[in-house]
């Protein structure tokens, strides 16, 4: 019914909209989703002829070329086949008029029905958006904000349009609004097909069944909303949930690092992207359709950063490891959680090689790993569990941080000593001269640890495996350890294995969980289906176990539900 | 782990006491010249003197003054010793790391070597070996150092063996580190006292071994040396020259030696704390 393609929209200068391609069938629900500033609103716009930009490209309605009409055909498109709510609801509504006079108003101006009947056609789309009789007479002043936005749906849903575009429809409502006048939509489904246009996921997952993601003014993944939802395939989707408060996701918020920018060359999102490789700065990606989801990337979405098949080690006859398959996306935190003894360590160890001899494969970017070299090293690095040990005490703080960068012979001395000290600013230490010249000895349980994540990180590798790394620290200078952790995920998109016996923490930090048992990994999943449905007896005996500031021991907020 | 060994040794009085023997023995060596205004191989009076103001420990058999050759003597006791123990150090350093960090078959070869030379009484070997080549000051310091560093190499080894699965050693292999840089950058360092140790019996050893081949007659006879002085001296028993002339070199020698025994003594203690408690009080 909808079928937009290669639309460019730009203001002045400012491309917006960027080559979109679109398409809507009848009666289906589509949201499009993304940071302000993406070009949602303007795409509405477009397909209104509102827009004050410069439009280029095709939007075709039904038989319609909307671009090519005139002012006067598209009059009796608009507000009759296609209508729009707006976003800002305090400007539409006219101050002069009774409520019911302004949703009548456009069936009396398109002449489709007479005053009369428009009247009573007015109140019943009134009373089903929830506004009783009596406030019919009502003036816009006198509503709230959102009785506002039900007298502005009445009045899209007036005409019975083919189409309606709703721009941020509920995003401003307080939840129990939302959910209301979201399941009076939902009863329209089929009447019309909905273009929901909104930065807000839940507003999306509850009036769309499709879902496309709009950045830079290209539509970066588009897909069936649940499934995008459950496991994004494009680093900005996967980007947008996390940094999405929702009742579902276990680990802490995160942001996207950087800013929006135009122009860029190539792919819209490179700048941002922690995956970007030479090619996602020269070359635009198209969409590419697979199994019901298109995704424009030229990674072909998230990645695939490290892979074990099949890895076993043993000790003599004891099995420390047997037959364990993990794998480890681009920018993605996996969590082994098991009880000392299940084989995490020495699984940790083998994969970064102090135990060089085992079975099974290691894939680093699909390429087998054969023999660890400097090139690997850069590239995946570890932090221990206790960082007392694993700093040389003959070695100062900024000896200790350049050690890796002198061993890779990266730069001249100026250029190491420059990176290291970044480095240790970056763990948020202080950069003074005293304290670089510190040694170990001097220096707190948590301070140690930082040291030793600045080290790993000074080589700027792409996986950091961190084993235990709170462990030897008392909560509240663990929990910081936890939020640089997670901080430094979000600036330079690190993966990470986090190696913990504490599911409590694992699920603040993680995006899968994986439960190793004796050496195999008995559970794997997205960390809120670990921790609020295990399938395993052992993973829930791991749940019941796990640190809980409830009184009384199962949880008193259960209780009382 | 962060022990200062020169704060420790000078906080014992044994390792004071050594410490101070030693510079005294050493500062004699050095200023030799300036000590003696004879030239202990030169004749410079007639035979077999009693002490005097001119010749302090009067003159051996063939007219040397004898002050003269046992301050020289210190010189040859403490190069001898000093360069044996800085020799087979570095050997016992060089087979003791890279047997512990190669390992596999490179391992086992040098570590029945070592098992070997340990079993074969040096002493004998030296005797043989001295007696049939007549080395000169150099290939004796040579033949000593071969000679003497298994023991170091095998302790070493061991420590190495433990040092390699610790922390910061096997943290620095995930940065890519070689094996040369793993043992020159954390290994080596982290011996340190221990190489003090092994260093300082050597040289101990070395200058008894010295001493002991001198006085058998092996060896450079134009050297001049504390235990080919005693030779001399005991041909000569019968006479009272033995007051002033095997008296002095024997004690001299045994000075030296006591003074590096209570070096590595105090050095030892650094390593075992259970021991370090005893020797502060």
């Amino acid at each position: 019914m909808l079928e937009i393609s290669d639309l460019h929209v730009s203001y002045g200068q400012d491309m917006v909209l960027n080559g979109l391609d679109l398409r809507l069938s009848d009666g289906e629900s589509l949201a499009v989703i993304g940071e302000s500033g993406t070009g949602k609103t303007t795409l509405g716009l477009s397909i209104m002829r509102l827009t004050e930009g410069k439009v280029q490209g095709s939007i075709r309605f039904d038989e319609h070329e909307l671009l090519n009409l005139s002012e006067g055909e598209m009059q009796a498109i608009r507000w009759n086949r296609v209508a729009m709510v707006f976003q800002n609801v305090n400007n539409v509504l006219n101050p002069v008029h009774s409520i019911l006079e302004q949703v009548a108003e456009p069936m009396i101006e398109h002449r489709l029905r007479r005053r009369g009947e428009a009247r009573t056609r007015a109140g019943e789309l009134l009373e089903k958006f929830g506004l009783p009789r009596e406030r019919f007479s009502a003036y816009p002043h006198q509503l709230s904000g959102g009785e506002q936005q039900r007298v502005l749906l009445a009045m899209a849903l007036a005409n019975d349009p083919d189409l309606l575009i709703l721009d941020e429809p509920l995003s401003s409502l307080d939840v129990t609004t939302k959910e209301e006048l979201g399941d009076l939509l939902r009863m329209t489904d089929g009447r019309h097909a909905r273009l929901v246009i909104s930065h807000d996921l839940d507003t999306a997952s509850r009036l769309a069944d499709k879902l496309a993601v709009l950045y830079g003014g290209k539509i970066v993944e588009i897909g069936a909303t649940r499934e995008i939802l459950q496991r994004p395939r494009h680093p900005y989707t996967r980007a947008l949930i996390r940094a999405y408060p929702n009742m579902t996701t276990v680990k802490d918020l995160q942001g996207i690092k950087g800013r929006m920018t135009r122009p860029v060359s190539g792919c819209p999102f490179h700048p941002r992207c922690t995956q970007a490789i030479d090619m996602c700065s020269e070359i635009i990606p198209q969409l590419n359709w697979s199994q019901g989801r298109g995704i424009a990337c030229h990674r072909g979405g998230i990645a695939t950063l490290l892979s074990v098949v099949n890895l076993s080690k043993s000790f003599g006859s004891l099995k420390a490891v047997d037959s364990v398959n993990l794998s480890i996306e681009s920018g993605e935190t996996l969590a082994l959680v098991g009880q000392s003894g299940s084989g995490k360590t020495t699984l940790a160890k083998t994969v970064i090689g102090l135990y060089p001899e085992f079975d099974g494969i290691v894939y680093l970017e699909s390429e087998e790993v054969t023999s660890r070299g400097k090139a690997f090293y850069k590239r995946v690095q570890m932090i221990f569990q206790n960082p007392g040990e694993s700093l040389s005490h003959r070695l100062s703080v900024l000896e200790s941080v350049m050690e890796p960068l002198e061993i890779q012979s990266v730069g001249n001395k100026e250029q190491r000593r420059g990176k290291a000290i970044q480095t240790i600013g970056e763990v948020e230490l202080p950069q003074t001269e005293d304290f670089l010249d510190t040694y170990p000895h001097h220096l707190s349980g948590g301070e140690l640890q930082r040291v030793a994540i600045a080290r790993a990180l000074v080589l700027d590798p792409d996986l950091l495996i961190a084993d235990e790394p709170t462990s030897f620290l008392d909560a509240s200078i663990g929990a910081k350890i936890l939020k640089l952790l997670l901080n430094l995920q979000e600036h330079r998109g690190l993966s990470m294995l986090y190696i913990t016996h504490d599911i409590a923490a694992a699920r603040k930090i993680s995006d899968r969980i994986a439960v190793m048992l004796d050496g195999r990994i008995i559970e794997e999943g997205p960390s809120n289906m670990i921790v609020t449905a295990p399938e395993q007896p052992y993973t829930k005996h791991l749940l019941r176990s796990a640190s809980s500031l409830a009184l009384s021991g199962d949880g008193a907020l259960s209780d009382s539900s | 782990m962060h022990i200062d060994v020169k704060k420790e040794i000078k906080r014992s009085n044994i390792g004071r006491a050594g410490l101070s023997l030693l510079l005294l023995v050493v500062v004699i060596a050095v200023l030799a010249p300036l000590l003696s205004s004879y030239d202990p191989v030169q004749q410079s009076a007639g035979s077999l003197l009693s002490p005097s103001g001119s010749h302090w420990l009067g003159t051996n058999h063939v007219g040397q003054d004898i002050w003269s050759q046992l301050i020289y003597g210190a010189r040859t006791s403490l190069l001898v010793g000093f360069s044996v123990g800085i020799i087979s150090l570095l050997l016992g350093i060089l087979f003791g790391v890279s047997a512990a960090l190669v390992g596999g078959l490179y391992d086992k070869i040098v570590m029945r070597i070592v098992d070997a030379l340990i079993v074969i009484p040096m002493v004998i070997v030296v005797i043989l070996v001295a007696a049939y080549i007549k080395p000169d000051l150099p290939v004796l310091i040579l033949l000593l150092s071969v000679l003497s560093w298994q023991g170091g190499a095998r302790v070493i080894r061991a420590q190495t063996l433990s040092l390699k699965e610790s922390g910061h050693v096997n943290v620095s292999r995930t940065f890519g580190a070689s094996r040369l840089y793993v043992a020159w950058r954390h290994i080596i360092p982290d011996l340190g006292p221990i190489l003090l140790v092994e260093f300082i019996y050597g040289v101990r050893r070395a200058v008894f071994i010295e001493a002991g081949l001198a006085f058998l007659g092996i060896g450079d006879p134009m050297l001049i040396s504390w235990g080919m002085m005693m030779r001399d001296a005991m041909s000569f028993s019968y006479l009272n020259v033995w007051q002033w002339w095997l008296v002095p070199a024997g004690v001299a020698l045994s000075l030296t030696i006591i003074g590096l025994t209570f070096v590595s003594h105090a050095a030892e203690s650094v390593l075992d704390p259970r021991l370090r408690g005893a020797e502060v009080a």
